[in-house]
């Protein structure tokens, strides 16, 4: 099938509003009234509050509505979390909230707050949480899902058995904030018992729920609307924040917007799970691997959140990466009194990738082959991993199974190893050589001085691979409604929110692909529960998949209705009819044909329309996408500096729809997780819990500087389900990007990090062991 | 942030007026890149604010035959792209280039720069009482402490972070403070003080001061190549842009002939002061170029730094750059010879 819209770099269609300043974020709505929310965040790690007076902020002047934990409604934000709690669990949890006329007499007003604390006793590791004796942080103790997470395939003692020899290492991963530009915000405002919130989510019609749930008011009588978002990252989940703002609308009758500082979105938003991972590896000698066996221990921080989710993801690539018959992943996840973990880009996968692909590294050198051979020899194949199918023949597959016997839908690992290979020349890569005209050096950037020559450079070149699995794309059940008018004009209505990826360009070239139109012609409404289908969160890398499966559905009936409407006007048989580029023409004879909007015209309805709801994936294959990175790097033996200079991301993510924003996805992936690798971690001090380095000084996201010559080849693979033949995409590539580092650092200096960021301390503290 | 009253006075002499009015409650405002981030952050609250950027004087660079003079009020980015700077002043111009980001380098001063306060983690957040903020105990030292002072420290253990101090002292710039009762001229050496003197500041400015200037001598070599290349600054930082120092070095070499008549290396981001390492300079001091011994001379200094926790690694990282400050400097002395 050649395809004429789907697979063209359309810009996307938010740009002329970003680019103009046009386009408005939560933060730049205002209305009327509007009045200035500002939440009390609690100065202890772990308190029961006592008593909170808001009588001195009550009287401030311009101050219209607080609201504490004992006159908040009592329904949840989740099982684990009220709108506000007579117990605070971190430091910057929520304690109460107050709306004032402007921002100075909110900040003002949160000062005269007085709150009396018990205060407790705390735990920020969260091994030392699991421990019995540990003070308990929720009612049913610090193992935060109930009970220890475990699967299985095959039988794991009896692959180590088989092993000829075992390698094992812990991996320890920090907690790591996704750090995006746009603090959230939400704006709340009531109209006759009709709530309305306006708000960085990631899920209009989820956050409704939610929404409805913890103010216990019916679903009817709330409508979530999502604003343009400045990062997503899958990481804008409902917090406390839009119960706040609609229960301060509420007491002060009148709309109430509020706005995280950079602070508060670092300390209160959401972050990656600080996690050690324990995997071990049993091999026979020709390279053969026997048994994989990974047991993770996350930190969920104060509640739940995406906890259970993350745990299932860090196990994956243990599970399912390799061919291997006995695998076994196990995981503990732990309350502590730290910063809330949630989703974030690729939930788990990095942590878990990060240890196995570092220690096969390892296991590559013990069996003495090289990395590519090693990894292109026991890849999992096309057909999947051995083993009995043990979900019935009619059940959709999970897009993370544990069993084996169900083949892929499409797999391009091995392309991905091969192509990524080619382009980065890692056949033809130099033995390990010193760099003798370094290409980094400690001069500053712009200076015009040359840079040091020395005969012995401390600089080392070293290169590094790795490879990842990850979801592609099938998520939860999606909706799409297409309407034609008689002008030709395409509504497409999708309830998932483009959280900046580009969902709604994408999905508009999907519908625009099936009708046979131009793209200018559909216009997308989204992300509003007014008047969009129900749709899940745009999280997992699924709305191009999910979502897109339902719009292709809803375009095709579309489609059909029109090539009725045109076969009475064309008299011509619809099955010998066909629509393209906004054309409908006879197929055994093009010049026979009519333009669409003349067969819309005929119309004798105002619009014709179709609405699909599809539960996406398939019961006969497992969907996911895949990928191979490869990477040069100079370590600084001086310095413990590690600089990346070169980056090869191949990656089978399908058909890509639009190759323009998919090469961002990628881009933006590396990039994102280059500071994970290298040099991002959010701290709590142990004394205090006070997380110490909230801010973008502190929490060293990599500059325009720092970013390597990054190099994105995709596969370019029809998968046969998924839509168009496209896979996710977003979360995939960063699960590569740490273990590949790590890798090139050991090819260059000779030392296996297993702690990240890999910043200089714990370089130059290894190359110090050496 | 919190409120405060703000004036923008248009000469010295009110400027100082108006700081020695209420000198406690009192903060000057240059470029604002740390004044203003030190109140919205909460660590600061002062009543009145006094802009200086109404003070046309303050702005200028002036140079002469013998000495540069550069006002409190140049900013950066006119440091960095000054030719006279440029040509005989290396290791400032240096310094200046890697500083921040383009727009710290546009908005920020020299004055600024030279009396930004600390980024020490600890003093930084509004939850922690440290000794800077009068608090009874330094948080840093049971704290992560990756990056806090391998040297000198005493109660309290951060970092002076200016890169503009750390080249101005390795090129024995004079700074000039004017104050209620007149004006005074030190070695930038002297302005900056360490916790063993006051715990609460960084320098030995007195209430009401401010300052002015700061004078460099003109390089005395002869040999014309030597003054675009007797002095440089290396800076070692994780990320390429928008990073303090983990450690820097500058070092500005003077040539009696074949030997080195005066030599001072200082480091950045080791130390609650820039860190003139005296060791160094004694070891170069007469020394015949063909005898230096760079990894020796550079082994000298940080002699007595001893590791806090995990600040150790920063030690090599130092003593490394200024291995490497070395032995740049002695090929460019060749390339002049």
């Amino acid at each position: 099938m050649t395809l004429s819209i789907a697979g063209i770099s359309a810009p996307r269609k938010d740009l002329h509003a970003k680019v103009t300043g046009q386009a408005r974020f939560t933060a730049d709505l205002k209305m009327p009234g509007m009045l200035y929310g500002r939440i009390l965040r609690s100065p202890h790690p772990h308190a029961n509050v006592l008593k909170v007076d808001t009588s001195l902020a009550m009287n401030l002047p311009g101050v219209f509505a607080v609201v504490t934990p004992f006159d908040v409604p009592q329904g949840r934000i989740a099982p684990d979390t009220g709108i506000l709690d007579t117990r605070v669990r971190f430091v910057g949890d929520e304690v109460a909230a107050v709306a004032a006329s402007d921002d100075g007499a909110a900040l003002q007003a949160l000062e005269l707050i007085r709150v009396e604390y018990q205060v407790l006793p705390f735990v920020l590791d969260p091994a030392k949480a699991l421990l019995p004796d540990a003070e308990a942080i929720h009612p049913g103790g610090n193992l935060a899902t109930g009970e220890p997470l475990s699967v299985e395939r095959g039988n794991i003692a009896q692959g180590f058995v088989e092993a000829d020899f075992i390698l094992e290492e812990e991996y320890n991963i920090p907690t790591h904030s996704a750090a995006p530009m746009e603090p959230r915000a939400a704006l709340a405002y009531w109209e006759d018992g009709f709530l309305t919130i306006r708000k960085s989510t990631r899920g209009v019609h989820v956050d409704r729920q939610t929404m409805a749930r913890a103010l216990d008011i019916p679903l009817e009588q709330i409508r979530v609307v999502g604003s343009y978002l400045g990062g997503g990252f899958g990481n804008k989940d409902e917090s406390r924040l839009g119960a706040l703002a609609a229960v301060l609308a509420q007491r002060a009758d009148k709309p109430v917007r509020i706005e995280y500082s950079r602070e508060e979105e670092f300390v209160a938003g959401r972050v990656r799970h600080a996690a050690r991972v324990k995997t071990r590896v049993g091999l026979k000698q020709d390279g053969r691997i026997t048994a994989i066996h990974t047991t993770a221990t996350l930190d969920t921080g104060a509640y739940l959140a995406s906890g259970p989710g993350v745990a299932r993801r860090t196990g994956q690539a243990s599970l399912y990466l390799y061919q291997c018959p006995n695998v076994k992943y196990e995981a503990l996840v732990a309350y502590t009194n730290r910063p809330v973990a949630g989703s974030y880009r690729a939930l788990g996968a990095p942590q878990g990738h990060f240890a196995l692909e570092t220690l096969m590294d390892r296991a590559t050198e013990a069996v003495g082959m090289d990395p590519l051979q090693f990894r292109l020899k026991n890849r999992v194949r096309p057909e999947g991993q051995i083993g009995p199918r043990v979900s019935p023949p009619t059940q959709i597959i999970d897009s993370q199974p544990v069993e084996g016997g169900i083949p892929f839908s499409s797999n391009g690992l091995e392309q991905c190893l091969l192509i990524g290979a080619e382009a980065f020349g890692w056949e033809q890569r130099a033995p390990n050589v010193t760099d003798v005209n370094p290409e980094y050096s400690y001069r500053p950037s712009n200076s015009d001085s040359p840079p040091i020559p020395t005969t012995d450079s401390p600089i080392k070149i070293g290169r590094g691979m790795s490879m990842m699995i990850y979801r592609g794309g099938p998520g939860s059940t999606s909706s799409a409604e297409i309407r034609v008018d008689s002008s030709g004009r395409v509504a497409l209505s999708i309830g998932v929110i483009d959280v900046g990826e580009g969902a709604t360009t994408v999905l508009a070239q999907i519908a625009a692909e099936v009708l046979g139109v131009a793209l200018e012609d559909v216009n997308v409404n989204s992300a509003d529960t007014l008047d969009t289908p129900n749709a899940p969160i745009t999280a997992g890398s699924t709305a191009t998949f999910s979502t897109g499966t339902a719009v292709v559905e809803a375009a095709a009936q579309v489609k059909e209705q029109l090539l009725a409407l045109a076969s009475t006007g064309m008299e011509a048989p619809i099955n010998e009819l066909e629509c393209a580029d906004g054309l409908v023409f006879v197929k055994a004879d093009p010049s026979r044909n009519m333009p669409l909007k003349e067969v819309a015209s005929l119309m004798t309805v105002e619009s014709i329309s179709s609405a699909s709801t599809i539960t996406p994936g398939s019961a006969d294959y497992i969907v996911n996408s895949f990928g191979a990175h490869f990477v040069k790097v100079a370590v600084d033996t001086d310095t413990g500096m590690i600089r990346v200079l070169k980056y090869i991301a191949a990656q089978d993510s399908g058909r890509i729809i639009n190759p323009r924003m998919a090469l961002n996805q990628v881009e933006g992936a590396i990039s994102q997780m280059l500071g994970f690798a290298l040099w991002e971690e959010l701290v709590s001090d142990p004394s205090t819990g006070v997380t110490v380095n909230a801010s973008y000084l502190q929490h060293k996201a990599p500059t325009i500087q720092d970013y390597p010559d990054i190099r994105v080849i995709f596969a370019d693979i029809v998968d046969p389900v998924g839509p168009l033949g496209a896979k996710g995409l977003g979360e995939v590539p960063c699960p590569g990007v740490a273990p590949a580092i790590a890798n090139a650092v050991y090819d260059a200096v000779g030392i296996r990090l297993t702690e990240l960021p890999m910043n200089p301390a714990k370089v130059l503290g290894a190359l110090d062991l050496r | 942030m919190h409120p405060f009253q703000y004036i923008k006075p248009r000469s010295i002499t009110e400027a100082i007026k108006l700081c020695s009015e209420n000198p406690e409650q009192t903060r000057l405002i240059a470029g604002g890149t740390d004044i203003l981030a030190e109140i919205k952050e909460g660590v600061v609250r002062p009543q009145r604010i006094v802009d200086l950027g109404g003070i046309v004087e303050l702005r200028s660079i002036r140079e002469s035959e013998e000495a540069l003079a550069i006002g409190a009020m140049a900013t950066i980015a006119e440091i960095a792209k000054h030719p006279g700077i440029r040509l005989r002043y290396a290791a400032l111009a240096e310094a200046a280039d890697g500083l921040g980001t383009p727009q710290i380098r546009n908005l920020g001063t020299l004055g600024g720069n030279l009396n930004q306060r600390p980024r020490c983690w600890y003093y930084r957040h509004p939850l922690t009482v440290c000794l800077k903020k009068g608090g009874n105990r330094c948080h840093a030292l049971s704290g992560p402490s990756e990056y806090i002072c391998v040297i000198g420290g005493d109660g309290c253990y951060s970092v002076h972070p200016s890169d503009i101090a750390v080249a101005l002292v390795a090129l024995d710039a004079l700074i000039e403070i004017a104050g209620p009762v007149g004006t005074r001229i030190l070695f930038i050496e002297q302005y900056f003080k360490g916790p063993d003197v006051d715990v609460t500041r960084e320098n030995v400015l007195m209430p009401g001061e401010m300052v002015t200037r700061v004078y460099l001598q003109a390089p005395v070599d002869p040999a014309p190549l030597m003054n675009q290349h007797n002095s440089l600054y290396l800076k070692a930082r994780e990320r390429q842009s928008g990073d303090f120092a983990l450690a820097s070095v500058a070092a500005s070499l003077t040539l009696g002939g074949d030997s080195i008549r005066h030599m001072p290396v200082v480091l950045g981001g080791v130390a609650p002061v820039p860190y003139r390492a005296r060791r160094v300079e004694e070891y170069f001091r007469g020394r015949l170029l063909a005898d230096v011994d760079p990894p020796h001379a550079a082994s000298l200094a940080l002699h007595g730094a001893s590791a806090v926790g995990d600040n150790g690694y920063r030690v090599t990282v130092a003593t490394n750059l200024v291995k490497r400050a070395i032995i740049q400097l002695l090929k460019n002395a060749a390339r002049a010879a």
